[in-house]
């Protein structure tokens, strides 16, 4: 944004500009110039506001409540399946908490750069009703058939009308504490979230609104309205999904020893991650707030109000551990020179990649401490004294750093209760919404129809929480999906213009002040009328405004243009909406270019008039070059095969094939054993409920194989596959039969297995050193034979070591689990955990954890990575004999030796045997460990880069039961959505291969990223390799084009021609 | 590292424990249950005797979990002041000042007097108030 023109002359007491001062000269100027609206208007305002008092009533499918990444991800997906949406959220914002944090981990992905695209699809959407700033009032109805009344709060600034130009917060004279930057900085009474908030409307906060109409007296499109009125809309829909997520602990009342609020240098993680964000109060920088001096040490607390059984919450906050490494590392990056220790018990880097980056930000020189601090205390020059036992080296310490910050816990928001009580659900004892059963539904509320997404059930991090938000939608579309379905815009057909001389018409905003302030629009329209083939040239004062649209379809009709140019803001933001005035028009929309006048001249060029208005020429002309030699182009259309094929019929399989036959598609399910049921036929109970593994699996058997949407095929492997999304062809091999089967889409759930310890740990030597799965098959079949008197659990075997840097996320939950179920079946046994760090980081797992210890007296033992605990065999009977186990107690810095009569080594996981061979004939990638690569870590958890391939479950990385659930449903979801749209449009700017300069080098085979390309024969001479184009799969994305070395690919929309003459016309070139 | 020496009493090291039995017994006087800690070590960071323990109060609760009987000699468990900073704290809700007192109790349930109050001089007796002694008897006597 410009800088603020009335940055040095402002009176601070009131915040009032002093030159150029509105409140002064506009109220008299408006009186002279008659300007001021006559109270005609202002009356049949009134009176035409009244008449619109009738109740608007909305009718949907699906309504969302919250729209925060994960409710955004649920309207997507029901979206796009083609039901309506209505998805509403309480802040005037859509977002949520994902786009107040910087980065995330463990990808150092930019958050809001992530979140934005999706926040834009989803205002964008024809399927989806966005209402922002508003709030639930009352429910009824039940699944299939609810009716919500939605109070929506005036924000008091027509939305139609606001262009987001900012130039009300400049006058307006209130400042208030921001939430957005959690209390760090102040915002304006009017004002929006922050500058990429969706929509780009302003709010008027009523409030704090003194109501002295400064802004009012600035707003050129008059888009203020203190006259709107709050509204109760009526929505009705099938199905509900909520997605209220989470707030932040602030320890001011309980865990006060910390000092929050106190001191000035003491700060929660939430408010850090707002000083590390480029539009944060600071813009990034790291400056502590007593002086905003850069601190030399900052520490981290964790565990902040998480993991307290007194003084805060039981459960552990799953995703601390993690965002303070993130930000740990982000600072240690930028600032070698900031010292930064860690507090911590125990470190939870239990997911895909956590561990190592855990481990990277410890080569960074992140100091780790494993200490829980006691209390904090301020020095006179506002550092703060931290004291706390190292409880590695055993001694009580006392460390100085001049920023601390606090890692606390994610606590279930205040208004749960209150949504609870209006849907008629129910919530856990600590406020979180409960599952109708967490280990078999977590995505299903306590009432039928209302679907649970995100952290609103539980802390979670952004992939689990995107995961389960496609998973609520698969089910939110279940009780709808008889309903008529709706895919894309109706547009009128397209006239060919294909053998027309080129008549560009050409609009240049001024975006208000925004470009006309810093520019001469007027300037800039006379020359770009002298360019050749300009038949119109206009300055509009707002081009994105409704009326502006309509001109320019009258325009097209009028001059007969056939091809246009918005001179104007970015087209990332606002190029769909052009390109829809240009599809109601009957023109092809990629007849059409954006010249970016505002971000990248008004902008940053905001203090040279006449240098400004060159550019703005420049960047018009070189548009201009571009359009004339545009081409229209077509998009792909082709038909999608309505089946999927679900690969692995474990319970992530089983369950994505329910999910799908519930939205009424069809499935090939295929395993290769015998039975359906994979890793969980061998298991005995599941963590953390103690729910029998059985009792989960055999339901589910029997319904998959009853659903007569659901093919299944045992014994059964994909020996080949051929075709792309919608279209694939695959051969089944069962036994020696083989068959042929069509599907739409694909979804690869093959689960892992544990590893070779390749004799380590003595493992196969003693019939009493066993592992996790022998032990709960021994459990469950009663194999055990003796009754262990000395039981020791050793955890990590194999696990975060040279060979296998990661952690195996499930192994610590399955020792807790499996030390009960010892201790509950032979009373009396000693057992002895051995561990690294205790990751029990889900809903109910620390709980677990604690209750274990506790009531079955099992003792743990902390052994450090470098001191791995050693087993001794018996000298006389090495194969069934007694067993030593010497362990390093990194607590007490002593060597243990414990006896033992059965070892239980908690193996580490890799990918299951298949992933090699689905690797290749998919073409998805896979990691070092054997576990699929989903298309983005943190967003795109559930695709591949490859459209129409899905992963879920262990595949992805070893889960635990609710969130391989979870998954599976979403991966349901997401396979779904080509399938429901029965027909798919590939993108039109696609590659193209010149088939006589091809050389047939394959690099452009090797560097696509989405498969799209293949080197095969050519047709007319089949001796000739040729790069072929699949259409279908294409996005557009250029790199082939880049790097074909023989020139033969080129961009649709961006041959090398159409860049070069708008590099000549930047250079004033004639061409 | 070794294990820490700790002061040695005829007397105390006459109290024998079975395996497993120390714990029960501190347990059930005390209330609390040992095996919920994690070891995280805010009572003693938070502890204002720690300095001269021999065994500082996390230390004082591992020993009794591993069933080492030599806790009981220990001067930790006199020097508690019973301030209940630690219990006050604790993230598992473990209150370690009941837990110092039930290894004192331990002691003094057998008669074990320890509080030397024959042993300060006479200088000293006239210098310390009178409720300091009685809090003292309290504590070491029972």
């Amino acid at each position: 944004m410009p800088s603020r023109r009335y940055n040095q002359k402002i009176d601070h007491d009131q915040g009032i500009p002093l030159a150029d001062d509105y409140f002064l000269d506009e109220p008299e100027l408006a009186i002279l110039e008659d300007k001021m609206p006559s109270p005609e208007t202002t009356v049949k305002g009134i009176t035409q506001m009244a008449f619109k008092k009738k109740k608007r009533v909305i009718d949907s499918d699906v309504l969302i409540i919250g729209a925060g990444i994960s409710g955004m991800q649920s309207a997507l997906d029901v979206a796009d399946k083609g039901y309506k949406v209505v998805i509403i959220d309480k802040t005037s914002t859509i977002g949520g908490s994902m786009v107040k944090l910087d980065k995330t981990f463990p990808t150092n992905d930019c958050s809001i750069c992530t979140a934005a695209p999706k926040m834009v699809e989803l205002a964008r959407h024809p399927n989806i009703e966005l209402i922002t700033y508003a709030e639930l009032n009352k429910l009824e109805g039940k699944k299939g058939d609810f009716t919500a009344q939605i109070w929506k709060k005036t924000k008091y600034v027509d939305p139609d009308k606001c262009t987001g130009c900012d130039d009300c917060t400049a006058v307006c004279p209130v400042d208030v504490i921001s939430s957005f930057n959690e209390k760090i900085s102040t915002r304006k009474a009017i004002y929006i979230e922050f500058p990429q908030a969706v929509p780009i409307v302003y709010t008027i906060d009523h409030e704090h609104c003194t109501g002295c109409g400064a802004c009012d007296r600035v707003c050129e499109p008059g888009a203020i309205t203190f006259l709107e009125k709050s509204e109760e809309i009526e929505v009705k829909a099938g199905a509900i999904v909520i997605a209220t997520g989470f707030e932040v602990f602030e320890p001011s009342e309980l865990r006060k020893e910390y000092g929050y609020g106190k001191y000035e240098n003491v700060m929660t993680a939430m408010q850090f991650e707002r000083l590390l964000s480029s539009f944060g109060p600071t813009a990034g920088k790291v400056l502590r707030p007593s002086d905003l001096n850069k601190p030399k040490k900052i520490g981290w607390i964790q565990c902040v109000g998480s993991r307290s059984e007194q003084e805060g919450y039981p459960y552990c906050s799953r995703v601390c551990c993690m965002y303070a490494t993130k930000e740990a590392s982000i600072v240690k990056e930028a600032n070698p020179g900031i010292n930064i220790n860690i507090y911590y018990m125990d470190i939870r880097a239990y997911g895909k990649d956590f561990q190592q980056y855990y481990d990277h930000a410890k080569d960074l020189g992140v100091k780790y401490i494993r200490g829980r601090p006691s209390n904090v205390y301020e020095n006179k020059d506002k550092s703060l004294t931290i004291r706390y036992r190292d409880t590695l080296s055993g001694k009580v310490k006392e460390d100085k750093v001049d920023l601390l910050v606090l890692s606390t816990a994610i606590i279930p928001a205040k208004d749960n209760k209150k949504i609870a009580k209006i849907l008629g659900i129910e919530v856990d004892e600590n406020g979180f919404f409960k599952q109708d059963s967490l280990l078999q539904n977590p995505v299903q509320s306590t009432k039928p129809g209302i679907f649970l997404a995100g952290c609103i059930q539980g802390p979670k991090d952004i992939p689990d929480s995107v995961s389960m938000a496609s998973g609520a939608a698969a089910k939110a579309v279940a009780p709808v999906k008889d309903r008529k379905r709706h895919v894309g815009r109706d547009f009128p057909p397209e006239k060919d213009v294909s053998l027309e001389e080129p008549r560009i018409g050409v609009f240049i905003c001024h975006c208000g002040k925004n470009i006309a302030s810093y520019l001469d629009v007027e300037k800039v329209t006379e020359e770009v009328k002298k360019r050749p083939n300009v038949v119109y040239a206009e300055h509009v004062m707002f081009a994105c405004s409704e009326d502006t649209c309509k001109k320019i379809r009258d325009t097209i009709k009028d001059q007969k243009l056939n091809r246009i140019i918005v001179a104007a803001c970015s087209p990332r933001t606002h190029g769909g909406l052009f390109q829809d005035t240009l599809l109601e028009s009957g023109l092809n929309k990629y007849l059409f270019e954006m010249a970016n006048i505002r971000n990248h001249c008004s902008w940053v060029h905001s203090d040279d008039w006449d240098k400004a208005t060159d550019k703005a020429i420049n960047l018009v002309n070189a548009a201009v070059a571009k359009v004339r030699l545009l081409e229209p182009l077509s998009e792909e259309e082709f038909s999608i095969i309505p089946s999927v094929l679900v690969i692995g019929g474990g319970v992530s399989g089983m369950k994505a094939a329910l999910a799908l036959a519930d939205m009424g598609v069809k499935s090939y399910l295929i395993e290769k054993e015998k039975e359906l049921g994979g890793r969980l036929k061998h298991l005995h109970s599941m963590f953390p409920s103690d729910i029998k593994a059985k009792d989960i699996i055999d339901p589910l058997i029997k319904q998959v194989t009853k659903n007569r949407l659901i093919t299944v095929m045992t014994e059964s492997e994909l020996v080949d596959i051929d075709g792309f999304i919608g279209n694939y062809e695959g051969i089944i091999k069962h036994k020696s039969k083989k068959r042929k089967i069509e599907f739409g889409t694909i979804i690869v759930s093959t689960g892992f297995r544990e590893i070779d310890l390749e004799g380590r740990y003595h493992y196969g030597k003693n019939k009493n050193i066993i592992s996790q799965t022998e032990l709960e098959e021994k459990i469950k079949e009663g194999t055990l034979k003796k009754k262990p008197k000395n039981v020791v659990i050793v955890n990590c075997a194999g696990a975060m070591d040279e060979k296998r840097p990661y952690c195996c996320r499930i192994g610590c939950g399955v020792a807790i689990k499996n030390a009960k179920l010892i201790s509950e079946r032979y009373p009396g046994v000693k057992i002895w955990l051995l561990y690294r760090d205790m990751r029990v980081f889900g809903k109910e797992e620390e709980e677990y954890y604690s209750n274990v210890l506790k009531n079955h007296h099992v003792t743990v033992v902390r052994y450090p990575g470098d001191k791995k605990p050693e087993i001794k065999l018996d000298k006389k009977d090495p194969k069934e004999g007694p067993m030593t186990v010497k362990v390093y107690d990194d607590i007490l810095n002593e060597e243990l030796v414990l006896d033992a009569d059965l070892v239980v080594l908690t193996v580490n996981t890799e990918g299951e045997v298949l992933t090699n061979t689905l690797k290749n004939m998919l073409k998805i990638p896979a990691d070092a460990g054997g576990f699929f690569l989903e298309a983005h870590a943190k967003i795109r958890p559930l695709d591949f880069a490859t459209d129409g391939i899905y992963l879920c479950g262990a595949a992805h990385y070893p889960k635990n039961l609710v969130d391989s659930i979870a998954q599976a449903e979403g991966a349901a979801s997401r396979a779904a959505i080509p399938i429901m749209q029965e027909k798919m449009k590939g993108e039109g700017q696609v590659a193209e291969v010149n088939d006589d300069l091809c050389s047939g080098c394959q690099t452009c085979e090797g560097i696509c990223p989405y498969s799209a390309i293949e080197v095969k024969p050519r047709q007319d001479k089949p001796d000739h390799l040729v790069a072929t184009v699949n259409r279908a799969l294409c996005k557009g994305c250029g790199a082939c084009a880049a790097a074909c070395p023989s020139g033969a690919i080129e961009q649709k929309g961006f041959k090398n021609k159409q860049i070069r003459v708008m590099v000549d016309a930047l250079l004033g070139k004639e061409n | 590292m070794a294990r820490k020496q700790l002061p040695k009493n005829k007397e105390i090291s006459k109290i024998v424990f079975k395996k497993g039995e120390l714990v029960k017994e501190v347990e059930d006087i005390c209330g609390e249950n040992l095996f919920g800690c994690y070891q995280c070590g805010t009572c003693s960071a938070g502890c204002p005797y720690v300095d001269d323990m021999d065994l500082t109060p996390d230390e004082v609760i591992r020993y009794v979990v591993l069933d080492r009987q030599e806790v009981l000699s220990s001067k930790t468990i006199w020097l508690c002041s019973a301030c209940f900073t630690c219990a006050e704290r604790c993230p598992r809700d473990i209150n370690i000042t009941k837990i110092m007192e039930a290894l004192r109790q331990i002691i003094l349930r057998r008669k074990i007097d320890h509080s030397y109050a024959q042993k300060t001089s006479k200088k000293e007796r006239e210098a310390i108030p009178q409720i300091a002694f009685v809090s003292l008897f309290r504590k070491n006597i029972g």
